[in-house]
């Protein structure tokens, strides 16, 4: 069929399914009622399927487990990219401390076969049962475990992408210190899969945290956390995971340190210093784990705050103020390094308002997910950057014919 | 490594119109265009390479940047920026009737945040000047190139530089959290923020290791740390360098993460020696161990250090005992390239990395090359995140020796490419290495790298003819998949 007329007339599913059935083969590409999902095997494969996507102009979705599509503007693709068949963990060099993995495979399957050696990818994201490491990456998410060893950017040091044309290009390497070409890793971490289709990713490790401690302490308001948090920040502890979890009754403040034994009992007398009058007191490191319950609320308006950390306690009593004032009923977990997960049940207006008093409080609030009567109401990204205009271009640039979750991220890219 | 001639694609001189314009937008003090002082800049660190600039500006802010580089942009004139010029790699050669955008007089630190952990600075500032404005607060800037003293935030930027401790807190890019840029169309745009994941594309992450081929930055926010409660440095002798690696992945293996593992082979420290007198042990290789951290754990540390070191036939094992005796073990480490020319006329430094595993095997084999070819390799490496200096040492006025020695290094490099690692670690690929990054990447990884340079400067007048193998128009399109050589030999795979 010739490309010209096969752009002006939109090919029907039922017609597609038949050639990616050919590529993927019959048994992994499926019939929905909206959308095709298919499973490529292979880097290779996806390469085909964004060929045949872009030939027809029928917007793509790369898919993981699915646990974070609703994340930014919505995007109804006609091909459901699926990377569940993608998921092996491909090469564990553990002297070398390096790992490489397929986009598919879940966090916590990789993570299991690390630690065989004693080892990890120093990250703790949502849902590490089901979220796959694509999907991980492309969202930019990561938990408590980012105030020591960092975010994503890193933490990888290579990738393979599949790129709307079909180029399966190669960044970075297997090495962990590598200044050679451009970091396209970096330009895909966070990028939504609007500018390629994440195929496998290398990482590079660290030992698996053997030994720790968590502490906990609570208070009436967030304020009296200021100054042992300021104290705790500008000490020579190290935090494995810090945190201070708020609703409208309850505001605490845990502290997870991984080191050797001694020097964590020197730590526990340090802390009772720093924390005075308030009491610290030993607790479960499961109370890190709190952040993934604010995503299983469903129906939430769920927020990503960030803020500079010296602001974290004035913004959080903020928060508890105007969530009484508005009537909202909220809870929110700010780490240690200004990074703020919010998530409130309210009516529209009130979440609508809080979300316009939270913005000039913090340097940005992403609303993640919003319910679908409230995603026309506002701007997901909340964000006017001077770099959009360049953003547009690498999106023009990666992604000419607007195939790759078009509209998702900031700015409608 | 002959002189290079990159400005073909552009005028081959400024007319006296362009001139005035750039005049114009740095004011008079801030333009050379006279021909002995235009030499100052013909070249880096990379000496062998030279090419006299049209003019050079010195621009005191951003605007004026913005300014300059508009000129640059209406007339597709090429523009280079330079920091302090330490580059090792031809990063800041000029290119021919090119403008060099010199960033020196650009040297203020504007806001220090402690209770943030960020300071924001000009790019002409001096790295070690970031430490010790911070210092009195107890905080340190991590990334410290053995340059430090001298080299440029912006060229650390440009370079996403490293250094002996980015094996434990990581490499510019790991510290970088903002920048302001001035684009190469003129436009100043801002990266990230002070604040982390800012919303959008990584743009900060992507232009740190751009090597001045995207654009200028003009103001950067830095991570600052806190420095440790305790630092202690060993060091220790071996029989060779291999025993001293063997060392490093025992050390690796057994959970720890020393903020430095440095080696240097029985060559370099005799030329260490010879410059700066740091009481090094004789030895086939010399291993440095730096532990930080809180008090009780590095003792905890230091000791099972000592018994690893002891495991691996150590013949003598040292820890600093004042801070002075170990600022000296740093000091002869940091001078092992410079103090090269005691041992040798000439030398060429070499960069490349490979897994940490293979070194053992490829130090025998660059000792078997260098040996076919009857030249003496002096090695000093970061051995813990695999990082090899290999330094070729030659005699230019024996006729034919420096070609041979040039051709040497490059298969050093394609070695450490077959092992797994890559032809750079911290040098950049700059002027040096452009073919170099061809046999580390295949077509379609390099047609890919080439979209985000045609996103940011279309015309490619940003330090053209730089990083990539061939000269590119950024109306090419990536090719379709084809196999990396390196693929078809079953040493790499695509996954
Ligand atoms: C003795 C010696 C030891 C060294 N040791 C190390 C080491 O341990 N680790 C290491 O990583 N490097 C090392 N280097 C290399 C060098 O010092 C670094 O690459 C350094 O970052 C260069 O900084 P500079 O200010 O000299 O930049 P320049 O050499 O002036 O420029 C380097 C590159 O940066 C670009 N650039 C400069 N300023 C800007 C700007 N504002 N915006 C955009 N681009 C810009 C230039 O165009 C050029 O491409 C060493 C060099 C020497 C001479």
């Amino acid at each position: 069929m010739p490309k010209a007329a096969a752009r002006t007339l939109p090919l029907a599913l039922t017609d597609a399914l038949p050639p990616l059935a050919a590529i993927a083969g019959a048994e992994h590409a499926h019939l929905n009622d909206d959308s095709i999902s298919i499973s490529p095997a292979n880097a290779g494969q996806i390469a085909a399927i964004l060929g045949f996507a872009r030939e027809h102009g029928l917007a793509v979705t790369p898919t993981g487990a699915g646990t974070k599509l609703d994340w930014g503007n919505p995007v109804a693709p006609r091909i459901r990219l699926v990377l569940d068949r993608m998921n092996a963990l491909r090469e564990h060099s553990w002297q070398d401390m390096t790992c490489g993995v397929e986009a598919g495979c879940t966090w916590a399957t990789m993570q299991t076969a690390l630690a065989r050696h004693g080892q990890m990818v120093a990250l703790d994201p949502l849902w590490p049962a089901r979220a796959t490491v694509g999907g991980i990456v492309a969202t930019n998410d990561g938990g408590p475990l980012r105030i020591r060893y960092g975010s994503l950017r890193d933490l990888i040091i290579g990738m393979t992408v599949v790129l709307a044309d079909g180029t399966i290009a190669r960044t970075g390497g297997k090495v962990v210190k590598n200044v050679a070409g451009y970091d396209l890793h970096k330009l895909m971490t966070g990028s939504f899969g609007t500018l390629g289709v994440i195929a496998g990713v290398n990482f590079r490790l660290h030992p698996l945290e053997t030994q720790s401690r968590t502490w906990t302490a609570e208070a009436a308001d967030p304020s009296h956390f200021e100054a042992p948090l300021h104290a705790l920040l500008d000490s020579y502890i190290i935090p494995s995971g810090l945190q201070i979890r708020i609703d409208a009754q309850h505001c605490a403040l845990d502290l997870r340190v991984a080191a050797t034994p001694a020097c964590l009992d020197e730590h526990a007398a340090e802390l009772t210093r720093f924390f005075a009058p308030i009491s610290i007191c030993e607790s479960s490191e499961t109370v890190l784990g709190v952040r993934q319950n604010l995503f299983d609320q469903s129906g939430s308006v769920l927020l990503k705050a960030s803020l500079l950390p010296s602001r974290i306690c004035s913004v959080l009593s903020q928060l508890r103020a105007w969530s009484a004032a508005e009537g909202t009923e909220f809870t929110a977990v700010a780490q240690g390094n200004g990074l703020v997960d919010i998530a409130c049940k309210a009516a529209s207006d009130a979440s609508i308002a809080l979300i316009h008093r939270l913005r000039p409080q913090c340097s940005s609030v992403v609303a993640l997910q919003l319910p679908a009567e409230l995603r026309n109401r506002i701007d997901l990204w909340g964000c006017s950057s001077s770099a959009l205009p360049l953003m547009r271009e690498i999106k023009r640039r990666f992604d000419p014919e607007r195939i790759l979750n078009p509209g998702r991220f900031i700015g409608n890219i | 490594m002959s002189q290079c001639e990159s400005g073909n694609l552009f005028a081959t001189m400024l007319t006296a119109a362009q001139i005035a314009e750039l005049r114009a937008a740095v004011g008079p003090d801030g333009l050379i265009t006279g021909e002995s002082q235009l030499q100052t800049y013909e070249c880096d660190g990379l000496t062998n390479f030279r090419v006299l600039p049209g003019a050079v500006v010195l621009p005191r802010t951003a605007e004026q940047v913005q300014a300059a580089v508009r000129v640059c942009a209406r007339h597709k004139i090429p523009f280079v920026s330079r920091g302090a010029g330490t580059g090792l790699s031809g990063g800041a050669l000029p290119a021919a009737a090119g403008v060099v955008i010199s960033l020196a007089r650009m040297n203020r630190i504007l806001e220090v945040n402690i209770p943030d952990r960020y300071v924001v600075v000009e790019p002409g500032v001096i790295n070690a000047h970031v430490t010790q404005r911070v210092a009195p607060s107890g905080y340190f800037y991590a990334p410290d190139p053995s340059s430090q003293s001298v080299c440029t935030i912006g060229g650390n930027v440009a370079e996403n530089s490293g250094g002996a401790h980015c094996l434990k807190y990581g490499f510019t890019v790991t510290h970088t959290l903002a920048l302001d840029v001035v684009l190469p169309n003129g436009d100043l745009v801002t990266f990230g923020s002070p604040a982390l994941d800012a919303p959008g594309y990584d743009l900060a992450g992507v232009f740190v290791g751009s090597e001045g081929t995207l654009g200028v930055t003009t103001k950067i926010t830095l991570r600052i740390v806190k420095r440790p409660e305790v630092v202690q440095t060993l060091l220790a002798a071996f029989a060779s360098p291999q025993a001293a690696g063997q060392t490093v992945s025992d050390i690796i293996a057994a959970g720890m993460l020393p903020s430095a593992m440095e080696i240097m082979d029985t060559l370099a420290i005799e030329a260490a020696e010879a410059a700066v007198h740091a009481h090094y042990p004789m030895c086939g290789g010399l291993l440095l161990v730096e532990l930080d951290g809180p008090a009780i754990d590095v003792a905890t540390l230091m000791h099972e250090t000592r018994a690893l070191c002891e495991k691996n036939g150590a013949t003598e094992i040292r820890v600093a005992q004042s801070e002075h005796e170990r600022m000296l073990v740093w000091k002869g480490r940091k001078a092992a390239f410079a103090a090269m020319g005691r041992i040798s006329p000439n030398y060429i430094v070499q960069d490349g990395v490979i897994p940490r595993t293979a070194l053992p095997e490829v130090l025998t084999e660059i000792d078997r090359m260098a040996a076919a070819v009857n030249l003496r390799v002096a090695n000093v490496f970061h051995a813990g995140d695999g990082n090899l200096h290999p330094l070729v040492l030659y005699d230019h006025a024996i006729a034919g020796q420096e070609e041979i020695a040039i051709d040497l290094s490059y298969r050093i490099l394609h070695l450490c490419v077959d092992k797994g690692g890559s032809i750079t670690g911290e040098h950049g690929v700059g002027k040096e290495k452009q073919q170099a990054l061809g046999y580390m990447f295949s077509e379609p990884d390099l047609a890919t790298m080439q979209l985000i340079r045609c996103a940011f400067d279309p015309d490619s007048i940003a330090n053209p003819d730089k990083v990539f193998p061939r000269a590119r128009l950024c109306a090419d399109r990536p090719g379709p998949y084809a196999p990396h050589p390196l693929e078809t030999a079953g040493v790499a795979e695509i996954f």
